[in-house]
Parts: structure tokens; C-alpha cells; sequence
């Protein structure tokens, strides 16, 4: 009964929040993908309480943001990339103010001002990383050093594609050499072709956990994310992380406030706060991804911050694409093949 | 034989049932990260857990959620099932289309359909939302395994108490409820563990005040499964199993 | 008097159970079907005209393949849940009274581990370095792992043990009932043992099977999270096009009308059966 009441009060008192209780951030992120020392670190500090949901991808994310679009309840979410431009096109953002945000100037030139957002008017980086090729060098015998080693006949049965669209299509088309970002509709049905010789040799799609098809022995080659395969390596250190000629894609998660938020200050005092270098490097190092603020780099354990998987050196990220939003049209010519090729037609 | 072969069939399924479990528990204590090696006995993962407050309150969300969703499905659902199969009314087929269309509808449909329902309304996100949300795709279990049992119910018994002068209440009360108690527990039962896992309808209907366990458990895209949650599994199974004994136990006394 | 006494509950559980319905399930689904109608729309999802496009774009047989191949592991998965389910349950209700709810419970409790948490168990047994492979090497029947993960076997194994006490539970609850007299009156009649089962148990407890059959089989069509783990996901799934269509290709009235033909075809393959069953005299539910 005690229960009942409480569940009542707490439905009650969710449409009535005022000023007068403690400040609350609604953070809208990845399942553990901010550690909570930094979210404990933050509240012990300004008396924020953080609010941490999760949802499980860029997609889904998007539809609620865009759905819930008037009674937005989230202060902070961490988009992908291309979701960015995508979101602050439609009006989904309100713009960052430069002038609440401290440390900005220390992030990484590399990784701002991209072209998902110019002039980082609606983003802040988080974190980044890129999608490269892993080998299980204890079973591939020889180099594999280009995405079109994928195709080799000697991996059939034992390759592994994440089960992302645009990342797929991505590995063909520049393959073919054309830009991973395609809107042609032709260049993505040269894909497809050069996609149907692959699927024989796929054991398996994921995207939950790139790296556990290499553990359990049933795939020797194929993609992954970089933080994936350093948690890899733990378990299996034959396992080795590539950066392919034809060139990486590179992927960034960043900060962004959605266009209703209610607590707008918090979210700019959050941004700032992660930005220090110290609470940056304490994320990379627990989440096992690349932070783009570099003073943090200093800071990291020797080990991490020279592991080439995590921050690669400038050679490695030749010819490195980042995606973009390549608009509703060619993403409906990418959806069909995409269930052709599932389909196996 | 009469007596052993079936035992030997149900300790042979219950076998079968509870060794992905077990192999879920043993590994919860593992230090390694990953399940493909053996790195020593260690207690880090549940260390980790009583530090991770986020997840430990979404597992008590979850919970109490599936409680409630399954009470009141199982409540709303035999009242449906008992209005099905007792009364004459008009459209009781619309009503049986309706719950076949909850039963079938992909879980992406029902999530965003509901959601809009929510948002025209204007029903704030949370725990309202994600109960109505999950008792109506509860709601067909509960009624087709009362309807199952009721099928076989013979109509001379109600006829009977009505004749003795009781009303359809008292009738209701004293003849159907205990006939179909079984259906009732099992259809409750069956409502907790959907509610329970359910992710994809609660991603949509949730808002931020109410996280559940699925959610967070789907969501561990960017850093892979944690070793985390076989603790999780392990302390929900051993909670869910010192329960159960102890209710046993006290039933037994009882009787005694 | 007895009249005016009954009409109130009825007319509350009436009432109840319309609004209830009407609010979260007539309303939400008409405007699924109001989506299938529209025009997609980059910008907003959805939006006018009203057009037949998304039911045209079903026409493409691809979808009829995947209709098929979901239909297919959907009736696998039904099959052995019901062929481990009947003797289960059958079992169980031999079990004294005092101890069935407790082996209820005990059937239902590794249920209640997330799905994503024993699906990773699951690839923990059957992976090529999995523990049933290291077993059976270490016994020494086989001389190099057989490949479990990622094959049609592993998804309906997957799904038996997803869905497996959705065809118990309303099954032990019409076994339940079954009374010891009848068999008894069977017997004494002359049936043998299989007369019995196949005169009297198997019509007493068809409806538990076909409701068993409908909480196993209709679920089982639009999963595809499960599946896709320990499938590989390199078959589509109706779960998946449809999941996919919302969520990546932003394509809502296909979406919608996609859920709204796989309703009526599954109606449509329940109502044969009923049709059929009529048919040969037998009355189903």
C-alpha cells in the first residue's frame, strides 16, 4: 500500500516540478557511456542532480526527440555525427552559447568545425572514434591491410559486418572508390552488387558488441569500432586493429541540447565541466573511447594514450571520411538494397 | 514407471531451463570481462553493480512496474475474459479483433502509436504511461489463458447458483474466480516476464523520471554487455528463489 | 430484484473493459491505419495526400519471401514448444497439488533474467569456443567444433527458449482441470491408453493447446532482436523490416501498412484453421 501511495504521489508530482527543488539535468545518452564518478563529481560540485537515461540508438533517439518535439524533457543528448546537421536542420536544436561553454578551445581543431556542423553553433564533441577492420591475427595468416582484402575468398564463412547500414555501404563504395557518402543512386547500386559477392562470406551482422564474434572463435576478420577492439585485445590479444588504405570511417558523439530543454544552464555547465581536462581524461580511460579535448591526452595512462586503436597517428586517418546526412532521398535507395541484400535477392 | 517418467521428464526440462542460467551465475564471478575465458573467482562485478545506483534503480523500476502492470492486466484481463464468455453484448467480435490486433502488432507499431495516443492526451511520460502501455499488450495473455480454462468449465454450476438466489456477483466470486484461479496465476505470471523484458514499447513510452532495466540493459551499445548484469541476473534469481522457498515454507506450516 | 442487482457489475465490467480498449487500442491502431494512408514525409514523418503508395510498395515479392521465412521459424518454434510443452505440462499436473504452483514459479523465474543477458549465455554455450564445443572435444566426440552460433538452429532454439512458458502456463492451466474420473471412466469403459489420449485428453485439453499455439506462434512473427544475435542477422525478418522502416529508413506509411497486411494474414491463416477444423467436426474454440 505504502508502495501504491508512493507511485501515486510520484505520478502526481512529475507534472507539477517547480523552481523551488533541487536543479535537475535530463542527460539523454548511451547506456553507460558517462561514468558516475563524473555525474557525482558534477552534483557534489554545483548541487545538479543528473538524470541519466539511455536509449539503445541514433534512430530511436531521434524519432522520441522528434516526436516528443513540445514537452521535450531532456536537457543533453549525445548524438552521432550526421544525426547533428540532421537535427539542428530540422529545428530540433537550440544553438550552444559560446559564452557559457569554458574549454572549448581546447578541443581537438581536427574535430570541430566539420561540415555536420560548421561552425559548432548546436554541438559540442564528446567522444570519438573510428570503424576500422579487426584480424584475428592468430588464425589470418599474411596482411590484411584494405577493406577490399575483405572480399578475399580465403574468409569466406569467417567475416564479420556491423549490422549498420550506411557503415556497410560505406566499406563498398569506397571500395569502388567513390565517397562513403554517395547520393548517387547508381554508385550505391555498384555497391550492392560488390555487397551480394561479400555475403557469402559474412558469418555475421552485429552492432551490440562488435567485438564478441572474434571471441567466441566464430569470425577471423571483418569490422569493428575501435574502442571494441581494445576491449577485444583484453580477451584476445591476437586480435588487431587495422586502419584500412581505402581510409577509416571516423564517427564523433557530441553533445547537444535539444530545442525545448528545460534547464539550459545546467546543460552548458555540464558541457564545460566534462571539458576539463581531467574529468575528459577520466572518461576515455574508463569508457575506452578517444576524447577530443587534448590537454586530457597528458594526462591519460602512457599505455592508452599511445595505443594507435585509440588515438591514431596522422598517417592512419588518410583518407578518413566522416558521415553526413545524405538526405531522405538516397537513404530510401539505401534502405531497398539494404533489404535486398538482407533478403538475399 | 507411472510415477517416475514423468518426474524424470520435468527434472529433465527444468535441466535444460536453468543451464544457460547457471552458466550466467557462474560467470558473474568471474573476473575476466568476457565469458570466453576463466580469469580467477572475483567479486568485482558485484562490487561494480552496488556502485552502478542507475542501474540498481531501474532494476527496482522494472520490478515494481511488471507488479503492477501484471496485477492490473490479470484483473482487467479475466474481467474481460469472464465478460466474453458469460455475457451476451454487441460486438464481441470487435472486442476479440481488438486484443488479436494488440497480440499481433509488431512492437515498433504499438510503441509509436501509443506514444502519440500519450502525447494527444497530454499524459506526462513516466510510470502511467509505461503501466497503460504495459498492461494493454498484457492484456491478450491474460484473456486467452482464462478463456482456455473457462472453455472447459462446465455452465451447469452458474446456472445452479443463480437458481440459489445468488446475484452475479456473489456468483462470480464464489463459482467462476476459484474455477479459474490457475488461468489467473498463470496469466499473471505471464504478464510479470513480459512486462519484465519488455524494451522496445518502453523506449518510446518511458520519460525521464522512470527508467527501467531493459532500457539500460539494450542500451549498453557503445561499451557491449557488462559483466554487470550477470551479477544482476545472479542476485534477481537468488532474491526470486529465497522467495520462493519461503513462501513454501510458510504455506506448508500453514496447512499444517 | 435479481435483475437490477446483476446489471451493475456487468455494466462496470463492461464499461471498463470498452474504455480500456477503446482508449489504448482501437484509437492508437486507427491511426496506425490513418499512417498506412499518408504520404511519407522527410520533415515530419507523415502527411497529405492520402495515397495507396505504401500498400503498392508491399506488392514487391521480397516481402512475401520474408513473410514466409518469419512464418516458417514462427511454426518451427511452435512445434517444439508444443512437443516439450504437452508432456510438460501433462507431467505437472501428476505433481501434487501442494507442489505445482512452487514448480509454477520455478519454470517462470529464469524468464525473469533479461532476455538480451540469457541470449548471451546462450552464445556462451553454443559458440565455436563455447562450452558445449570444448565439452564435446574434451570428451573427445568430436574432433573440431561444430558450428551452432549463427544458424537457423541456434535462432529457434533462441526462440523456444524465449517463449516456451507461453505455451506451459495455458496449458497447465487446462491440464489442471482434467479430471482423474474421466480417464478412470475411459478405462473402465475399455479405451486403452491411446483411445484415452486421443478421445478424451487430447479434446479436453485442446483449447489450452490452441491458446498455447496463439501465445507462442503470433509473438513469435515479430521478433527479431533475439533472432538477429544468434541468427547473425543475415535473414530479415518481418520484425526487422518493419522495425527498420520506422526507425532507419523513416519510411512510417510503409511501416504501418506493412503491420497492417502481416494483422490480417496472420487473422486470415487463424480463421482457415478455425474453417478447417469446423469442417472435419471437430469444434475448436
Amino acid at each position: 500500500m505504502k508502495r501504491l501511495v508512493l507511485a501515486g504521489v510520484l505520478a502526481l508530482g512529475l507534472s507539477g516540478c517547480s523552481s523551488e527543488e533541487p536543479q535537475v539535468l535530463n542527460l539523454y545518452n548511451w547506456s553507460e557511456y558517462m561514468p558516475q564518478e563524473v555525474l557525482d563529481r558534477f552534483t557534489d560540485e554545483t548541487g545538479i542532480q543528473v538524470v541519466y537515461t539511455t536509449y539503445d540508438s541514433n534512430e530511436a533517439m531521434y524519432a522520441r526527440l522528434k516526436l516528443l518535439d513540445d514537452s521535450a524533457a531532456y536537457d543533453l543528448a549525445v548524438p552521432s555525427t550526421y544525426y547533428v546537421s540532421k537535427m539542428s536542420n530540422e529545428g530540433l536544436l537550440m544553438a550552444v552559447d559560446p559564452s557559457k561553454i569554458e574549454g572549448f578551445d581546447s578541443v581537438d581543431p581536427e574535430l570541430v568545425n566539420l561540415p555536420v556542423d560548421p561552425e559548432n553553433k548546436y554541438s559540442v564533441p564528446y567522444l570519438w572514434g573510428t570503424t576500422g577492420i579487426a584480424v584475428d591475427t592468430a588464425d589470418v595468416e599474411g596482411d590484411v591491410t584494405a577493406w577490399a582484402d575483405l572480399w578475399d575468398e580465403r574468409f569466406q564463412g569467417r567475416l564479420m559486418m556491423t549490422n549498420d547500414m550506411r557503415e556497410v555501404f560505406h566499406v563498398a563504395l569506397r571500395v569502388l572508390g567513390y565517397s562513403g557518402n554517395s547520393t548517387n543512386p547508381e554508385e550505391i547500386e555498384a555497391a550492392y552488387n560488390k555487397l551480394t559477392e561479400l555475403m557469402l562470406s559474412v558469418r555475421t551482422f552485429n552492432s551490440d558488441a562488435p567485438r564478441m564474434p572474434y571471441l567466441e572463435g566464430e569470425t577471423d576478420v571483418g569490422m569493428i569500432w575501435n574502442g571494441e577492439a581494445v576491449m577485444g585485445r583484453e580477451a584476445l590479444p591476437a586480435l588487431e586493429y587495422v586502419y584500412p588504405e581505402e581510409g577509416t570511417i571516423v564517427w564523433l558523439d557530441s553533445f547537444v541540447i535539444p530545442k525545448n530543454a528545460k534547464n539550459p544552464d545546467a546543460a552548458h555547465q555540464f558541457i564545460s565541466f566534462v571539458l576539463r581536462p581531467e574529468i575528459a581524461a577520466l572518461i576515455s580511460e574508463d569508457i575506452g573511447y578517444a576524447t577530443p579535448v587534448v590537454p586530457a591526452r597528458e594526462l591519460l595512462d602512457e599505455e592508452v594514450a599511445n595505443d594507435r586503436a585509440s588515438y591514431p597517428t596522422p598517417e592512419d586517418m588518410v583518407n578518413a571520411e566522416f558521415q553526413t546526412d545524405i538526405g531522405d532521398e538516397a537513404l530510401q535507395v539505401y534502405a531497398k538494397y539494404w533489404e535486398m541484400l538482407k533478403s538475399g535477392q | 514407471m507411472n510415477r517416475w517418467l514423468p518426474r524424470t521428464y520435468l527434472t529433465l526440462v527444468y535441466l535444460l531451463l536453468y543451464i544457460p542460467i547457471a552458466v550466467l551465475v557462474v560467470f558473474s564471478f568471474n573476473d575476466s570481462r568476457t565469458g570466453y575465458e576463466w580469469g580467477g573467482l572475483s567479486l568485482r562485478w558485484y562490487e561494480a553493480l552496488f556502485n552502478n545506483r542507475a542501474m540498481v534503480r531501474a532494476m527496482w523500476n522494472s520490478l515494481w512496474l511488471a507488479l503492477s502492470a501484471a496485477t492490473v492486466s490479470t484483473l482487467i484481463g479475466a474481467l474481460t475474459a469472464l465478460a466474453l464468455h458469460r455475457y451476451r453484448f454487441r460486438g464481441k467480435n470487435v472486442l476479440n479483433g481488438m486484443l488479436f490486433v494488440v497480440m499481433m502488432s509488431p512492437e515498433i507499431v504499438l510503441a509509436i502509436s501509443l506514444l502519440a495516443v500519450f502525447l494527444l492526451v497530454g499524459l506526462q511520460l513516466g510510470y502511467v504511461s509505461l503501466l497503460l502501455a504495459h498492461v494493454t499488450f498484457c492484456l491478450p495473455f491474460v484473456v486467452i489463458t482464462v478463456m482456455a480454462r473457462l472453455s472447459g468449465f462446465d455452465e451447469r454450476l452458474p446456472e445452479a447458483a443463480r437458481d440459489l438466489g445468488a446475484n452475479d456477483f456473489t456468483m462470480t466470486r464464489t463459482v467462476l474466480i476459484p474455477v479459474i484461479m490457475p488461468a489467473l496465476l498463470a496469466g499473471w505470471l505471464l504478464g510479470f516476464t513480459l512486462s519484465l523484458d519488455d524494451v522496445v514499447v518502453s523506449t518510446f513510452v518511458s520519460g525521464p523520471s522512470y527508467e527501467i532495466l531493459p532500457l539500460r540493459i539494450y542500451s549498453m551499445v557503445r561499451v557491449g554487455l557488462k559483466p554487470e548484469v550477470n551479477a544482476l541476473g545472479t542476485l534477481l534469481l537468488a532474491f526470486s528463489l529465497v522467495m520462493l522457498i519461503l513462501s513454501q515454507w510458510i504455506l506448508l506450516r500453514s496447512k499444517r | 430484484m435479481r435483475n437490477l442487482m446483476q446489471q451493475p457489475f456487468r455494466t462496470a465490467v463492461l464499461v471498463l473493459v470498452w474504455g480500456w480498449l477503446l482508449f489504448l487500442v482501437l484509437t492508437p491502431n486507427l491511426l496506425v491505419v490513418g499512417a498506412s494512408l499518408m504520404t511519407r514525409d522527410p520533415a515530419t514523418f507523415i502527411s497529405l495526400p492520402l495515397t495507396l503508395d505504401a500498400y503498392r510498395q508491399l506488392l514487391n515479392p521480397l516481402y512475401l519471401d520474408v513473410f514466409l521465412n518469419s512464418l516458417y521459424m514462427a511454426a518451427m518454434t511452435t512445434l517444439i514448444c508444443l512437443l516439450v510443452g504437452y508432456p510438460f505440462a501433462w507431467a505437472l499436473s501428476k505433481v501434487g497439488k501442494r507442489h505445482q504452483v512452487l514448480l509454477i514459479f520455478l519454470l517462470v523465474v529464469p524468464f525473469w533474467t533479461n532476455s538480451l543477458v540469457r541470449t548471451y549465455a546462450l552464445k556462451l554455450i553454443l559458440a565455436t569456443n563455447g562450452l558445449l564445443n570444448n565439452g564435446l572435444m574434451a570428451l573427445g566426440w568430436i574432433d573440431e567444433p561444430v558450428q551452432l552460433l549463427y544458424t537457423e538452429f541456434a535462432v529457434i532454439i533462441g526462440l523456444v527458449y524465449l517463449l516456451l512458458p507461453f505455451m506451459i502456463l495455458p496449458l497447465y492451466s487446462v491440464f489442471e482441470d482434467l479430471r482423474e474420473d474421466l480417464l478412470r471412466a475411459s478405462h473402465d469403459l475399455g479405451a486403452g491408453r491411446l483411445a484415452t489420449f486421443v478421445h478424451v485428453i487430447v479434446p479436453l485439453t485442446l483449447p489450452g493447446v490452441l491458446a498455447g499455439v496463439m501465445l507462442v506462434l503470433l509473438p513469435a512473427m515479430g521478433l527479431f532482436f533475439v533472432p538477429d544475435i544468434l541468427g547473425g542477422s543475415r535473414n530479415l525478418l518481418v520484425g526487422n523490416v518493419i522495425k527498420n522502416q520506422f526507425l532507419d529508413a523513416r519510411n512510417w506509411p510503409f511501416g504501418a501498412a506493412a503491420s497492417i497486411m502481416l494483422t490480417l494474414a496472420m487473422a486470415l491463416l487463424m480463421f482457415a484453421h478455425k474453417l478447417s477444423k469446423r469442417r472435419i467436426g471437430e469444434d475448436g474454440v
